[in-house]
């Protein structure tokens, strides 16, 4: 058995007086050793994040070391000064972080930055460094090395970004690597890209890495061994396939649980009959640029649609194009028999309550002045109720949504980021629209609350025999609630289909291809 | 957006303006031909002696036809008699321009240099002692109005320390030493809003991803400062010091009128208080093309500091 | 109380507080506080805590006219008050008013309404005011329109710029989807988040306008004379100021406690508008 890297032992870190827990960090043991990922999962809010900062000598303001030890070759990094920090940071541990763009400088080339690592912590000319910088780019696999040298940050994609930041950790070849959530802001094609880079890190040159996620996916695609924290303790630790095929806690097991399968619920063929929506050769353009072309759906009431795409495909635009946000630059949007687009003014308000949104950001979606109640009620007095009614109608929705009724009279401020989405799905049935959009309404939510919104989604939906138009870049959250997939690139729908048959036997490539990056296929 | 473009554009805008604002000088000083006459020839003028140098001017005309033959005046050079003066606008108006421009080219150079500095310093280590003395230094000097700035300063260096001299006449010949009272007064408040600004452009830099990422690097706080976070956090503030022009020339007035120093602003006042209304159009239209040029100037490099704005793309 | 809270525990904002809320309370008081009619004249030139013959105490002296300086300051205060406060809140309605509607509607009517304030804005402030009063004459009324027509602009564009930002939230999208009238959106959803900063302009805004009434009696351009008026007393005193310095320094002292105040009041909302977005 070789020596570990780095042995943590026993770490606590304390949180401010008048915290919800005293400490962010509590009782931490674990160790990395060379060669090896040790993947740190764990939901917002369970200590992850502090537990790496904390070990780069980083902790945020407020917090403190309460006890504990981090030895790295018997030196203990809890208590080493902020002198002999700056040698080891960059050269002994190397630190790659979520938002690949914003971890690097505006103001200087990748070059400048990638030989500043050399000039830090080494005494190599400036022609080895510029060669150095080179070959560390182009081991990256980033094209055109000599353009991405002499490139300014805002220049290159995120995932070049973060090949970058990959290449400025990799320098000094330090042995240990802590990468905090490194693919949390990609694309599930650049993710899995950057998932196999990282993964050759270790076999080619033995790093020992920390790997900080809440996606079970992507540990379960990289892990040698795994760390579940909760509420800042470690609730497991062992090697993946211990962890991941027979996990011995709770919290663990209902984490595992709550991962959506990819494999497709067998769903009824669609009812002939009238559609909900119609959209026919729908087109947008931004100036000169168009974004979607073409696009066609057809949806029954009582059916979940859902449209897969990842940044940048346009599906976003399609579901404010279909609540008319903004006015697409051709086409037809039918609801329930009435033609949208054609409206305006008063005719278009009224029509409005037809199709409502539950949109992606749980925070900035409910206004923070406005009591829920009250907010409920406007909407259900919107689409025609009377005062009372309205009052009833929210009462009931808040229970539907699984909300306690004492939640008529507090303000978003007052909840969790689930249970604003709960409210903002109370919201929008207010209306008792026809067809409801869920842009990405589950994807800012850690995995357990997302499998509950989830859940209620689907109930309310199969309830009320709504039409639901489903927007997401995940693949395992559209397996799980839709009857019909829409998969969308470059603003072009690239395979339409049957869930199962679009899931089970994919025709486009490009379906394939996001298939194959979904992280953790074949183990949930 | 090249930058040719992009000049063109910022020059078109600017040409509106200083139309539409020449022509609402006009109209406010000119539509009325009975009130010109007055101010022209004072108020003891007969009414034939009105009639007759109204019509002997053109100010029968209709409107629009005064406006272009005025404008026609203004872009080619001609831009009439003071009345109070009793010499050509030109010749008062640019030796009291370049006197001003004295004044605050010596302002500006305190705002850069002290401004900048002390809010770099500041915002290196939000919260620090440091931080909080200059933080309240520069709410002292962004709150007290010129004027009483002036008293106060002057108050200190001249009747107590006897250090300085009270007044910026300059009657025997140019004194550096009568500058550095309104230079240092003209300023001040410029200097403490360009602080707070550095200030909190430097918080935030200081707080960014890539700041991390460079202490993460082994950087030491001199380079991440120097290296890291000097270019990017100095974007704004520059951009800013152009747009403080206006505030200078506003304050100009109040220095000039204050320590009675010979510069636009006084001769702004002056013609203000004698009622000589065409030297009054040709000070306001000047102000105003300083300004409109600032802000073409401030434009310009915030484009040339920022890699990631191709220009124009802010406006 | 709870509100406040935040708000009382930095010194620096209880400075502001003090001072701001003092000066409103001596302009509420002025007859109560001021020992003697402020355009009364009692003795000439009288220094600090000297004894008039009548055996009345002077205790900031008095100006050239024999008015006692302690009284027109505390009359000057109320003069301030009101007209900064009515030529800040006009100065709000105008450029609140066309601030959501072109921060909101956008396009050309944003196109227009910013074209005309960038026009106003162009002017350095000071050579603005000027030409008004060179135009319309100083008056009361005058310093109030004058104030107004050069301030909305400024107002404007900063309720603009928060109205863009708060129209691009997902409740504003939601609201319209619901089928909200635009009155409606922006009274409820829009105007109630703007208020955090505006409050922070506001004291500030109503600092700049302190300062300018005050600079333009200064330039003997404001309110006209005999009213108490702290720019106007030291325009008057200060040809005498080397020998009697007690004719400026006082009203220099009051002008600038006046919006230091309001200054830091504005500084202390500001951080804990700060500290509210980050705990949201």
């Amino acid at each position: 058995m070789t020596q570990p890297i780095l042995h943590v032992r026993d770490l606590s870190v304390a949180l401010p007086k008048g915290a919800d827990r005293p400490f962010a960090v509590e009782g931490v043991t674990l160790e990395v050793n060379p060669a090896e990922i040790l993947c740190i999962v764990g939901e917002s809010g369970s200590g992850k994040s502090v537990l790496t900062a904390t070990l780069m000598g980083a902790a945020p303001r407020g917090l403190r070391v309460a006890r504990g030890q981090a030895l790295m070759s018997d030196e203990d990094l809890l208590r080493v000064s902020e002198r002999r920090w700056r040698d080891i940071r960059g050269k002994d541990i190397g630190m790659i972080f979520q938002e690949p763009m914003a971890s690097l400088n505006p103001a200087l080339t990748v070059a400048q930055q990638i030989e500043e690592v050399f000039e830090l912590h080494s005494d190599l000319p400036r022609a080895e460094r510029q060669r150095r910088a080179r070959a560390l780019v182009e081991e990256m696999h980033l094209p055109e090395p000599d353009r991405i040298l002499r490139s300014y940050p805002h220049q290159l994609s995120g995932g070049q970004c973060q090949r970058v930041v990959i290449a400025m950790a990799l320098a000094m070849s330090p042995r240990l690597l802590i990468a905090d959530e490194p693919t949390t802001a990609l694309d599930v094609t650049t993710q899995a890209q950057v998932l196999k880079l990282i993964r050759e890190l270790r076999d080619h040159h033995g790093h020992g890495i920390i790997f900080i996620t809440h996606d079970l996916g992507v540990v379960a695609d990289i892990a040698d061994r795994i760390a579940v924290m909760r509420q800042g303790q470690i609730v497991e630790i062992g090697s993946a396939e211990q962890v991941l095929k027979s996990p011995a806690h709770d919290y663990t097991k209902a984490l595992i649980a709550a991962v959506p399968s990819l494999e497709p619920h067998d769903r009824p063929p669609a009812p002939a009959g009238a559609s909900a929506l119609r959209v026919d050769a729908l087109n947008h353009s931004y100036g000169t640029k168009q974004v979607l072309h073409d696009i066609e759906i057809d949806l029954s009431p009582g059916r979940v649609l859902s449209i897969v795409g990842e940044s940048g495909s346009g599906k976003s635009t399609i579901a404010r194009n279909l609540i008319r946000l903004t006015d697409p630059s051709s086409g037809r949007v039918v609801v329930a028999g009435q033609e949208m687009l054609a409206l305006k003014g008063g005719a278009l308000r009224k029509m409005r309550r037809k199709i409502q949104m539950v949109f992606q950001d749980p925070f900035g979606s409910l206004n923070p002045r406005r009591k829920v109640g009250p907010m409920i009620a406007r909407a259900a007095m919107l689409s025609g109720a009377s005062r009372a009614e309205a009052i009833a109608r929210t009462k009931d929705l808040l229970e539907l949504v699984g909300l306690q009724r004492s939640a008529y009279d507090r303000r978003p401020a007052a909840f969790s980021g689930g249970q604003r989405q709960r409210i903002g799905i109370a919201r929008a049935l207010a209306m008792q629209p026809d067809v409801l959009i869920a842009d990405e309404s589950v994807s800012a939510l850690d995995v357990s609350v997302q499998a509950q919104v989830l859940d209620l989604l689907a109930d309310l939906q199969s309830r009320l025999s709504l039409a639901v138009v489903f927007i997401t870049h995940d693949l395992r959250v559209a397996a799980q609630i839709s009857d019909e997939i829409i998969v969308l690139s470059k603003g072009h729908v690239v395979e339409r289909g049957p869930a199962s048959a679009v899931l089970s036997a994919p025709q486009h490539p490009y379906t394939r291809d996001l298939l194959a990056a979904a992280p953790g296929r074949g183990v949930f | 957006m090249t930058l040719g473009s992009f000049l063109l554009r910022k020059t078109a805008v600017a040409i509106l303006t200083m139309l539409t604002v020449s022509f609402l000088i006009f109209l406010a000083f000119e539509v009325n031909v009975a009130d010109v006459a007055v101010k022209v020839l004072g108020q003891y003028s007969t009414p034939d002696q009105r009639t007759a140098w109204l019509a002997e001017n053109g100010y029968y005309d209709p409107f629009v036809i005064r406006y272009l033959r005025w404008l026609g005046g203004f872009v080619t050079g001609d831009w009439g008699l003071s009345t109070f003066f009793r010499v050509p606008i030109t010749s008062i108006v640019f030796p009291r321009l370049g006197a001003s421009a004295l004044l605050a080219g010596g302002a500006l150079l305190v705002i850069v240099v002290f401004g900048l500095g002390l809010g770099i310093l500041a915002g290196m280590r939000a919260g620090s002692l440091l931080d909080r003395v200059i933080s309240v230094f520069s709410v002292i000097t962004t709150s007290i109005p010129d004027f009483a700035s002036a008293v106060f300063l002057s108050g200190i260096f001249v009747f107590w320390l006897g250090l300085l001299p009270g007044a910026s006449t300059m009657i025997s010949g140019f004194s550096l030493r009568e500058l550095i009272l309104p230079v240092l007064v003209l300023g001040l408040y410029s200097m403490g809003y360009l602080a707070r600004i550095t200030r909190a452009s430097m918080v935030e830099v200081m707080g960014t991803h890539y700041i991390r990422t460079a202490r993460l690097k082994g950087a030491n706080p001199a380079r991440i400062v120097l290296r890291h976070a000097m270019r990017n956090a100095l974007i704004t503030p520059v951009t800013v010091i152009m747009l403080q022009l206006p505030w200078l020339l506003s304050g100009v007035i109040v220095i000039e009128v204050f320590y009675a120093y010979k510069g636009f602003g006084s001769l702004l006042y002056d013609a203000a208080l004698n009622q000589d209304i065409y030297l009054v159009e040709a000070c306001a239209m000047v102000s105003v093309l300083v300004v409109v040029l600032s802000q073409i100037l401030s434009d310009l490099i915030y484009g040339w500091l920022n890699p990631r704005i191709s220009l124009g793309a802010k406006a | 109380m709870k509100i406040l809270l935040p708000y009382l525990k930095k010194p620096l904002v209880v400075i502001g507080v003090a001072l701001s809320g003092g000066w409103l309370l001596v302009a509420f008081l002025a007859p109560i506080l001021a020992p003697y009619d402020p355009l009364e004249t009692l003795q000439p030139l009288a220094r600090p805590m000297a004894t008039g013959a009548d055996g009345q105490l002077f205790v900031l002296g008095t100006d050239m006219l024999g008015r006692d300086i302690l009284s027109r300051l505390i009359w000057g205060a109320r003069t301030v008050v009101i007209y900064s406060t009515l030529a800040t809140l006009t100065a709000y309605a105008f450029g609140m008013l066309f601030g959501l509607i072109a921060g909101y509607m956008g396009g050309r009517i944003d196109a227009a309404l910013s074209f005309a304030a960038n026009v106003v804005l162009s002017f350095p402030v000071l050579v603005l005011y000027i030409v008004i009063i060179v135009l319309i004459g100083a008056s009361p009324l005058n310093i109030v329109i004058a104030v107004t027509f050069s301030s909305a602009p400024a107002i404007f564009r900063i309720v603009r710029g928060i109205t863009m930002d708060v129209a691009s939230r997902d409740y504003v999208a939601a609201a319209i989807t619901q089928g909200e009238s635009t009155w409606r959106i922006l009274l409820v959803d829009i105007l109630p988040n703007t208020t955090g900063p505006l409050a922070v302009d506001f004291c500030l805004r109503l600092g700049y306008t302190a300062i300018t009434i005050g600079t333009l009696g200064f330039l003997g351009l404001g309110l006209p004379p005999p009213t108490p008026d702290w720019g106007g007393m030291v325009n008057e005193g200060r040809a005498m100021a080397i020998a009697f310095p007690h004719l400026v320094i006082f009203p220099c002292i009051a002008i600038s406690s006046l919006t230091l105040g309001l200054s830091l009041l504005a500084d202390g909302l500001r951080e804990v508008n700060e500290a509210k977005e980050r705990q949201a």
